[in-house]
C-alpha cells in the first residue's frame, strides 16, 4: 500500500477515535493489537488469507478483541480488515500513533519488556524517559518475550537498550 | 672362231688340263710348293686384279660411304657421350653443391632444433620451478587456511554451544523477581540520566 493510502487510513481512524472521545484508549489498544499482529504468525496468516471471507476475518477480530478493548477499536480494526488492508495494520497504527502524539505534542516511546509493566512502573518509566530525553512522552508498552528480560525503549531515532537479549547477543559475539 | 671358242682356247692355255699336271704316287703336285705354276698364277692374278678392281670400282664407294657413315655415327655417339658426360658432370657438380647445401641446411636445422630444445627445456624448468613454488605456497596457504578454518569452526561451535547454554541458563534463572529487578534497574538508570543514550 502506498504511503498516501496508509496516511489516509490513519487519518480516518484518528478522526473517528477523536470524534468518539476515546483517542487515548483506542490509540493504545490499536498499538497493542498491531504489535500482537506483528509477533503472531497465525494471526497474520488468518487476517491476510484471501481465501477466508472478509466477514469471517472480521469475526476473528471481534472474537479476539471482544471484551478486552473498546467497541471503537474493534470497529476500526474490523473496518481495516474488511477492506482487505490487514497487511498494513502495523503501518496504519504507527501512523495513527504518530499523528495522535503529534497532536498532543508528544514523542512516541515504544517500550518492550518480557513481562507486563504495572501502572506504577509505566508512570515511573514515562517520567524517567521524559527526564532522560527532555521530551514529553507518549508511552507505548509492548510485551515481547524475545527480549528475555530487561527493557528496550525507542524514542524516535534514540534507542535505550538494557535487555538480556542484547547482553546475550553481545556475549555470543564476544565468544 | 667364236668368242666362246677363243675363250676356251685361251683358258686351255692358261689352265692346263689334269693330264698336264705332274702326278706321282702321292697325287698331283706343283713344281713350287709355295707359288702355283705360272699358268695358274698369271690368270689367277689377273682375275684377282679384275675382281678387286671391280670391287674397288663398284663396292669401294659404298664401303667408303658406309665407313664414313659409321665414322660419322661413331663420332656422333662420341659427341653425344661427351655431351652426356658434360651434362652428367654438371649434374654431379650441382648435386654436390646441393648436397653441400643440404648438409649445411641440415646442420643449421640441427643447430636450430638444439637451440630451441635447450630454450624449451630451460623455459620448462623455469616454469616448473615457478609452478612448484606456487604449489608449495598454495599448499601452505591451504594448510594454514584449513587450520584456521578448523580453529574458527571449533571456536564458532564452542561459541554456539556456549550461547545456547547461556541462553538456557539465563531464561531458567530469570524468574519474576529477576524480571522486576531488571525493569526497576532500567527505570532507575534512565531516570538518573539527563541526556539520551543509545
Amino acid at each position: 500500500m502506498s504511503d498516501a493510502m496508509i496516511e489516509g487510513y490513519a487519518r480516518a481512524l484518528f478522526e473517528v477515535a477523536r470524534a468518539e472521545g476515546t483517542l487515548d484508549e483506542v490509540e493504545d489498544e490499536l498499538f497493542r493489537f498491531a504489535r500482537s499482529y506483528e509477533s503472531s504468525d497465525s494471526l497474520r496468516a488468518a487476517l491476510t488469507d484471501e481465501h477466508i471471507p472478509a466477514e469471517k476475518r472480521q469475526a476473528i477480530v471481534e472474537d479476539l478483541l471482544g471484551g478486552k478493548t473498546t467497541t471503537t477499536t474493534i470497529q476500526l480494526v474490523s473496518m481495516v480488515v474488511g477492506s482487505g488492508r490487514s497487511r498494513d495494520i502495523p503501518a496504519i497504527v504507527d501512523s495513527l500513533v504518530a499523528r495522535a502524539s503529534s497532536a498532543k505534542q508528544l514523542d512516541v516511546a515504544e517500550v518492550r519488556t518480557a513481562v507486563a509493566l504495572t501502572d506504577d512502573q509505566r508512570a515511573r518509566l514515562k517520567a524517567a524517559l521524559e527526564n532522560a530525553t527532555g521530551k514529553s512522552i507518549n508511552l507505548k508498552t509492548v510485551v515481547d518475550p524475545s527480549v528475555v528480560g530487561g527493557v528496550v525503549a525507542t524514542i524516535g531515532d534514540t534507542v535505550i537498550d538494557d535487555t538480556v537479549r542484547t547482553r546475550i547477543e553481545q556475549l555470543k559475539s564476544r565468544l | 672362231m667364236s668368242l666362246y671358242t677363243a675363250a676356251t682356247l685361251a683358258a686351255g692355255r692358261l689352265f692346263p688340263s689334269a693330264e698336264e699336271i705332274p702326278f706321282d704316287d702321292q697325287g698331283y703336285t706343283t713344281v713350287d710348293p709355295i707359288l702355283p705354276p705360272w699358268k695358274e698364277l698369271i690368270p689367277g692374278s689377273l682375275a684377282s686384279i679384275i675382281v678387286f678392281s671391280l670391287l674397288y670400282w663398284k663396292a669401294g664407294p659404298i664401303i667408303k660411304k658406309s665407313f664414313r657413315d659409321r665414322t660419322a655415327g661413331v663420332q656422333k655417339q662420341l659427341d653425344d657421350s661427351a655431351a652426356a658426360k658434360a651434362a652428367a658432370e654438371a649434374d654431379a657438380v650441382r648435386i654436390r653443391e646441393a648436397k653441400g647445401d643440404i648438409e649445411a641446411e641440415r646442420a643449421r636445422l640441427f643447430a636450430e632444433a638444439d637451440a630451441q630444445a635447450e630454450a624449451l627445456l630451460a623455459d620448462g624448468r623455469a616454469r616448473l620451478d615457478v609452478e612448484m613454488a606456487e604449489l608449495e605456497a598454495r599448499a601452505e596457504a591451504d594448510i594454514g587456511a584449513a587450520a584456521g578454518r578448523g580453529t574458527d569452526e571449533l571456536r564458532a561451535e564452542i561459541a554456539r554451544h556456549s550461547g545456547v547454554a547461556v541462553d538456557r541458563i539465563i531464561r531458567d534463572t530469570l524468574d519474576d523477581a529477576a524480571q522486576q529487578d531488571l525493569i526497576e534497574t532500567f527505570i532507575a538508570r534512565v531516570g538518573a540520566s539527563t541526556g539520551a543514550s543509545s
